[in-house]
């Protein structure tokens, strides 16, 4: 499989990076064959570590003079394949590049390598009165690169908005080695917002190697509810009534029955195991209206027969809460061996309706199926439960997906929230888009990336698409 | 106020009633090589180069409808050419609306807002446009159309061309339909205001206001004698010409602790000259802090962006070139706009290039011309400043969308 002119390359990369920095032998590259998305795998041929801006910008020249895909990779935390290297190549992984370079407390930004680890600006920013508002419930372990690659969310959107709104500019590499930087610390730059466009494009576009954050006001205080109910339905109705009360909670998050046993189970934190569902629901800003905040909350959840309503009492409770809530993924693993999250979006109101055909749908495909969700946003994450032993249960979980994501677009929603697209829902573009919209996003990645060498088959359903089925035939049939 | 006639070279103005018949006018008017000119409300037309390549004049008129408002989804779904005013009553009625300030907000459609990225105090607090849409419509140079983002608050499917749109002054496609986020009503706002020795005054309480304890959702610096003329805000005190106007939004019990809080926070630091401003005179403030960007419309008015620190000591730069200009910068986002009546003719084009670009550029910031008023021979390089190291990709994606260079043809950074 190994060429001379990968031979050549690797050693051209290690002159750029050092020995250490580069890995190409199959054992070493094994963890950087997928992403969180495990279904479809492909090892890279080549893993390269860079440290600074001028170093990436040279790994993608020799990419392109060797005529070879590249792509880069943060935490490899990503759901949907986006870090899948389609085609072999290089990865250009950023995690050496995490340096906190500066914090603006007066302009309320900091700059950020890619490779920082979310959580960690968060602590480096504790005590100032601030912080980075996106909080992903894999804070612990994605990076901001990462996150700016998938536009990620978090629990905390409803009030604070996803990562777009908290970049203000980037430096970046572009496809044929150019370094360039796009908005920054002074607002309304004259021209396109290139940084609007980057995040979110999933690393097809450029590699981001220099991020600006904008940093959020810590709130005075928060009041953090759980709200216990007999019925969905009824807990459903509770997020439609405090939302049309004109409340916008910092976080309205969700947990069904079967989630609540598993959570129950890891984490002891008291919730009754009969409970059809609860939310968490958490709200802030100053003291000076946070009780009456709460009090109407309560209010209306009882009046959508809430059974009990419990507020956490101290920070440990509530961050015992929030632990639950943020690994609830990681407690699922004692349901089942394999599970698979969905990302589907919803108006909100449609979300009791979306239940129902999800606890139908798994019936039908005889597939568990758990729920956890940003109920706020309408964004739900169905957690399929399988054994990935069993190719029966595979075909029926796929399946069952593909018809939970087509009945959130028949209700006007998406097919991912914060995901991405990737590799894995890319069948679904058509059904979102027109040809039109479609030709019109891929005018965009002509401009930015014409040899189409940066992350291929990725996010567009173009001609490269084919790729993947070139690769691994049969397997992505069975998708 | 000119009109539309008067400042772009028209040949003709067509109103098309939907987006096919829109998208059939540009792919016409392209066939014919011909400059395209959208038009809302003709609020901002002097924003931009004055174009010299004559073209038609695309009405959005005919398009103004509200497609679909699920309000409890807080979302709604309007077509570009609607008014703000008809917006804002629109949402309203369900007690939500966009927290976006829209001056001359009767004439002024969401289409032009969302091309100029208009912004007001809010802005602080609430973001800009970018933050709000959610999904778009628009019709490419070509006359192709297409649409991104969708209907829900959430969503990553695709790349976000609503943002290559927000702020392109028209230039890669025609907005025809908007999909927005929204946010509730708020049930009280109030304005504290400080009258100030100097600016260097004025940079401490902006500093100070990083750790307040309040939140503010405006914070607007005044400078200059027009705004002793002014009804409310001149009012109040008899001397000085700095002002610091600090606005709050939320429920009543809020504002009260906040307007508490910040009395005794601005004590601290000596200032006693300070007076809340509630109801009736905190609306009044909100609307003209809005429309002062569009209240003289032959002005000459400069806007520039800093980091936030470096606001006071950008409006000091503007100053030594025209002491007497007026001057409101949303001072913690580190926008400034300054009416600059001491400036004419080849004068302006000199001082921006030659002075205040790079009085910008030093502190990380840009300034560009917002509003012409008299003068028409500004060069690309007066207008908009120097290109940065995103220009040449900025050009190839305009090319992608408008091969032909004829949306807003020689207005915006793409001039020759």
């Amino acid at each position: 499989m190994i060429s001379t002119s990968t031979i050549s390359l690797v050693d051209e990369l290690r002159k750029v990076v050092g020995t250490r920095h580069v890995l190409a032998s199959h054992a070493e590259m094994v963890v950087y064959e997928c992403d969180g998305f495990v279904i479809e795998k492909r090892s890279p041929d080549v893993v390269v570590f860079p440290h600074t801006t001028d170093e990436v910008a040279r790994i993608v020249r020799l990419c392109n003079q060797y005529d070879v895909p590249f792509l880069p990779r943060g935490a490899g935390t990503s759901l949907a394949g986006g870090c899948l290297p389609v085609g072999g190549g290089v990865m250009i992984v950023l995690t050496r590049m995490k340096e906190i370079h500066e914090i603006h407390l007066r302009d309320r930004y900091a700059v950020v390598g890619p490779g920082v680890v979310n959580i960690w600006l968060t602590q480096a920013l504790k005590g100032t009165g601030y912080h980075y508002a996106p909080d992903p419930s894999s804070q612990g372990a994605c990076t901001i690169g990462g996150n700016v690659a998938t536009n990620s969310g978090g629990p905390h959107t409803l009030k604070y908005g996803v990562t777009v709104n908290h970049v203000l500019g980037v430096e970046a590499v572009l496809a044929d080695g150019t370094i360039l930087q796009t908005g920054g610390p002074a607002a309304d730059r004259p021209g396109l917002d290139l940084t609007g466009v980057l995040v979110g494009s999933e690393g097809t576009l450029a590699i981001v190697t220099k991020v600006w954050v904008r940093l959020t006001r810590d709130a005075q205080g928060c009041r953090t509810l759980l709200a216990i109910f007999d019925s969905i339905e009824d807990a459903t109705n509770a997020i439609s009534e405090i939302i049309g009360a004109c409340i916008v909670p910092a976080a309205l998050e969700m947990m069904d029955q079967g989630i609540i046993q598993a959570v129950e189970a890891a984490f002891h934190f008291g919730f009754p195991l009969d409970a059809q569902a609860v939310l968490l629901i958490e709200v802030d800003g100053l003291e000076a209206g946070l009780d009456d905040q709460r009090d109407q909350i309560t209010q209306l959840c009882r009046g959508r027969n809430a059974r009990e309503i419990r507020e956490a009492r101290s920070a440990s409770e509530r961050q015992l809460l929030w632990k639950c809530r943020k690994q609830a993924f990681g407690a699922v693993g004692r349901l089942s061996p394999s599970y698979c999250t969905q990302d589907g979006v919803v108006p909100r109101t449609r979300l009791p309706h979306m239940l129902h055909r999800i606890a139908d749908i798994g019936q039908r495909h005889d597939v568990r199926i758990v729920n956890v969700f940003h109920a706020g946003d309408g964004n739900l994450h169905p957690i399929l439960l399988f054994d990935e032993r069993d190719a029966g249960q595979v075909r029926r979980v796929l399946a069952a997906s593909e018809e939970i994501l087509d009945e959130c677009i028949a209700v006007g929603g998406s097919v991912t929230g914060e995901h991405g697209i990737g590799v894995e829902k890319l069948g679904f573009m058509h059904k979102l888009f027109t040809e039109d919209d479609l030709a019109a996003m891929g005018r965009l990645r002509q401009a930015f990336n014409p040899t189409g060498r940066l992350s291929p088959s990725k996010m567009l359903p173009t001609a490269g698409a084919c790729a993947i089925e070139q690769i691994s035939p049969g397997r992505r049939a069975a998708l | 106020m000119s009109t539309s006639v008067e400042i772009l070279p028209l040949v003709e103005t067509v109103v098309p009633v939907d987006q096919a018949a829109l998208a059939e006018q540009v792919r016409s008017a392209a066939r014919r090589g011909q400059a395209i000119y959208p038009l809302g409300g003709g609020t901002s037309l002097d924003y931009g180069l004055p174009p010299r390549q004559p073209g038609i004049g695309l009405s959005l008129a005919g398009l103004n409808r509200v497609v679909d408002y699920p309000a409890r989804d807080m979302t709604i779904t309007v077509e570009a050419g609607i008014t703000m005013s008809a917006l804002a009553e629109t949402l309203a009625a369900e007690r939500q609306r966009l927290p976006v300030d829209a001056a001359r907000a009767q004439e002024a459609t969401l289409g032009g807002m969302l091309a100029t990225d208009f912004s007001g105090p809010r802005r602080f607090g609430y973001g800009t446009l970018r933050d709000y849409v959610i999904g778009i419509n628009a019709v490419d140079g070509q006359g192709r159309p297409f649409k991104a983002g969708g209907r829900v608050v959430k969503n990553v499917a695709g790349y976000d061309l609503c943002k290559l749109l927000v702020g392109s002054l028209g230039t890669v496609g025609v907005i025809t339909q908007v999909t927005l986020k929204i946010r509730p009503q708020c049930t009280s706002s109030a304005w504290m205001l400080a009258s100030l020795d100097d600016l260097a005054q004025a940079d401490k309480l902006l500093e100070q206001l990083v750790t307040s304890r309040t939140t503010p959702v405006a914070v607007e610096l005044l400078v200059g004698a027009d705004w002793r003329n002014d009804g409310t805000l001149g009012r109040s005190f008899a001397a000085g010409s700095v002002r610091l106007a600090v606005g709050f939004e939320g429920t009543a019990p809020e504002i009260a602790w906040m307007i508490e809080q910040l009395t005794s926070e601005w004590q601290i630091l000596g200032v006693t000259e300070t007076l809340p401003f509630e109801s009736v005179d905190a609306e009044r403030i909100w609307n003209t802090l809005t429309e002062f960007p569009a209240k003289a419309p032959l002005a000459l008015v400069l806007k520039a962006s800093v980091p936030p620190s470096a606001t006071v000591a950008m409006i000091q730069s503007i100053r030594d070139v025209d002491p007497n200009c007026t001057v409101q910068a949303h001072a913690a986002s580190g926008v400034i706009l300054a009416r600059c009546a001491a400036l004419s003719g080849e004068q302006v084009g000199r001082t921006l290039v030659r002075i205040l670009q790079p009085a910008a550029a030093s502190r990380g910031g840009h300034i560009v011309v917002y509003s012409p008023g008299a003068e028409t021979g500004l060069t690309r390089q007066a207008y908009w400043g120097l290109p940065g190291s995103d220009a040449p990709l900025m050009k190839k994606v305009k090319e992608q969308f408008d091969p032909q260079g004829l949306l807003n043809a020689g207005r915006f950074v793409f001039a020759p």
